[in-house]
């Protein structure tokens, strides 16, 4: 989590929740009581420092905060106006609110219990802030936490993946390495044993995903450099668009000397040669393949075999 | 320094400890941490007033007292203070957690961790036992998200820049209502202050950092809005007939909605499915090349036959 700013402001929040922690967790231990405030144990000592400094009006010890050291424990009394735990803030309700449409799309069939805690839950909240926020997960919550306990215990895992790119569903077995981000989509790297081979894996395309009891180490350092293929072309409409299914930075398309009157050219890069073509095929409209020469012939010869179905008595309309 | 924590947190108690409204002049000689000319106290309180409300604590302001009548008494309720949720079990401790969890290393990951603070501070444990292994996570770090967040709840206007189809920079002015996500993507709806409609916005085409405008508590919501019904019926659903090649269009297929996939035509199956925006449509389609051939309706169809023609004379 983000280190707390450590204004005025941030401590006096901090200050205010840990009176109520410390009276909850009486006789805690003063790292575990920093670890639960993200903070070090100078400025956690320093806070507590602090709230010995305050009390009701009149300040004399019989209205202060009393705090007990103990060999590295602390304890709390006479706190009884601060004890109570304080409200959520309107900003910690929506992180809550989207939290629990996050869980409530992935509980299974048979949890109806927690998906009616989970409403009553969301009810209490929505009648605070109003109706402002609703999400739906791509990613299935429970393939998230196995794939997390598989890379935790190093087990390996069998999942079972959709391929867009190869229109496929296969199961295969995997050794995961790590979980990442590729341009706002999760991704998990893994050596495929199937494959043979380092693979990266959409989340959201992960259909099933189970433990295996075997294991195997895999340096993550080298991993096998693979082919990388390259296009240019131009792009003469529905830039944003195409620019996102490309996977371009829209930065490069206001950036002078790439545009002209005739579109933006521009190269695109991929793994997958299979992956351009489909992109090339579905812009068809918009974009034209300038190089290389190939790319541009597979692409032809893929609408030439589409178009005849087309004229097709078979499939005329 | 801590001398402003430690006045911030005495004030917080001397408010909330009151049965009575407290005036002024009252804070100022009771309250430890004031000093200097009658000035600088009263510039002082109004700067404390404003952080203590910036961390949602309220301070109510009012008068019961004839004999002070001109002068404001303040004092802080203490259910306006404390945890707002009421009673909670273990089991919603663990699922409030564990939906705070999701934004760890996220945008929102400084008020989730506030909140789960909070959770932990009332002292009841987690029945962990009692919810299935589930790591639910917000994939968004775009700090934008946190600024129309803030300033929803706020009710503060926000302008913006965005990134049109063109890919060109349009500045937008909106009175933001509400965040959503779908498809992987987070979208922003609220009143456009110029076009004066609902209107969403991709958070990801928002070029730069959203200003917050003007003042907090600037607008009301259209009664009218209604997240749920916005987010689902964007366009008008229309219908298509298609032949999809055995085994192949996974994802069109799945989609599909008639109950029978037989066809006439060897080696494929014959869907019905439904699509909302055309053009999507027509590029989705045209990415399965010779497994998906559409029948109906005819302007997809006689469109993704153009752009074919327009493939092979460039290609071919």
């Amino acid at each position: 989590m983000a280190k707390q700013a450590t204004s005025p402001i941030a401590k006096t929040a901090r200050l205010l929740d840990l009176v109520p922690f410390i009276a909850t967790h009486q006789g805690i231990a003063i790292k575990d009581l920093a670890r639960e405030f993200a903070v070090t144990t100078e400025e956690l000592l320093d806070d507590l420092n602090t709230l010995w400094m305050c009390g009701l009006p009149g300040y004399t010890p019989l209205e202060l905060i009393d705090l007990y050291f103990e060999s590295g424990y602390v304890s709390i009394r006479n706190a009884e106006i601060l004890q109570k735990v304080r409200l959520l803030t309107k900003e910690e309700l929506v992180v809550i609110a989207i939290g629990l449409d996050f869980l409530k799309e992935t509980l299974s069939k048979d949890r109806e219990d927690l998906s009616l805690a989970i409403g009553s839950l969301q009810g209490k909240i929505k009648s605070l802030i109003g109706d402002i926020a609703q999400v739906t997960p791509t990613v299935d919550s429970s393939h998230r936490a196995i794939i997390l306990r598989s890379l935790k215990e190093r087990r390996n895992l069998e999942i079972e993946y959709h391929s867009l790119i190869r229109d496929q569903i296969t199961t295969r077995a995997i050794t995961p390495l790590e979980l990442g981000e590729d341009r706002g989509v999760e991704v998990l790297m893994a050596y495929c044993r199937t494959a043979k081979g380092f693979r990266t894996f959409r989340l959201d395309n992960v259909k099933k995903a189970d433990l295996l009891d075997s294991s195997e180490v895999i340096s993550n350092s080298k991993k096998e450099s693979e082919e990388l293929f390259r296009a240019k072309c131009r792009v003469d409409a529905r830039l944003r668009t195409t620019f996102e299914r490309f996977r371009l930075d829209t930065d490069i398309a206001t950036s002078p000397g790439l545009s002209s009157s005739k579109g933006i050219t521009v190269e695109v890069t991929s793994f997958s040669q299979d992956w351009l073509v489909r992109n090339f095929m579905s812009t068809l409209a918009n974009t034209e393949i300038t190089e290389p020469a190939e790319l541009a012939k597979t692409v032809g010869a893929k609408a030439q075999a589409t178009l005849e179905l087309y004229k097709n008595p078979h499939f005329s309309s | 320094m801590s001398r402003k924590t430690e006045r911030l947190v005495n004030l917080t108690i001397a408010l909330l400890a009151t049965k009575r409204y407290i005036t002024k002049s009252e804070i100022f000689r009771t309250v430890d941490g004031y000093e200097g000319t009658a000035e600088s106290k009263e510039r002082m309180f109004e700067r404390d007033k404003d952080d203590l409300r910036n961390l949602g604590i309220e301070i109510e302001v009012g008068s019961f007292d004839p004999l002070f009548e001109d002068e404001a008494g303040y004092r802080i309720k203490p259910d306006r203070y404390q945890f707002q949720l009421g009673e909670v079990t273990s089991q919603e401790i663990s699922l409030l957690s564990l939906a705070a969890e999701a934004w760890r290393g996220a945008a929102l990951d400084g008020s989730a961790l506030t909140a789960l603070r909070k959770l932990h501070a009332i002292g009841i444990e987690s029945d962990i036992e009692s919810v299935p292994d589930l790591a639910p996570h917000a994939n968004i770090r775009d700090k934008n998200l946190q600024i129309a967040i803030g300033a929803i709840t706020s009710r503060q206007k926000i302008t913006f820049k965005y990134l049109s189809e063109e890919l060109a920079e349009q500045d937008r002015k909106i009175a933001p209502y509400a965040v959503t996500s779908r498809f992987g993507h987070w979208y922003l709806y609220g009143m456009d202050l110029e076009k004066l409609g609902i209107r969403s916005f991709r958070i990801d085409r928002i070029s730069g950092d959203i200003s917050p405008e003007g003042k907090t508590g600037s607008f009301e919501v259209e009664n009218n809005f209604d997240l749920a019904s916005l987010s689902s019926n964007v366009d008008e659903v229309s219908k298509a007939v298609i032949y999809l090649r055995a085994g192949r269009a996974i994802a069109l297929r799945s989609r599909s909605v008639s109950s029978s996939t037989k066809s006439d035509v060897a080696g494929w199956d014959k869907v019905e499915l439904s699509f909302r925006d055309k053009e999507r449509f027509i590029e989705e389609l045209l990415w399965y090349g010779d497994d998906a051939i559409v029948i109906s309706p005819k302007d997809v169809r006689d469109e993704i036959v153009k752009r074919l023609e327009l493939g092979v004379k460039r290609y071919g």
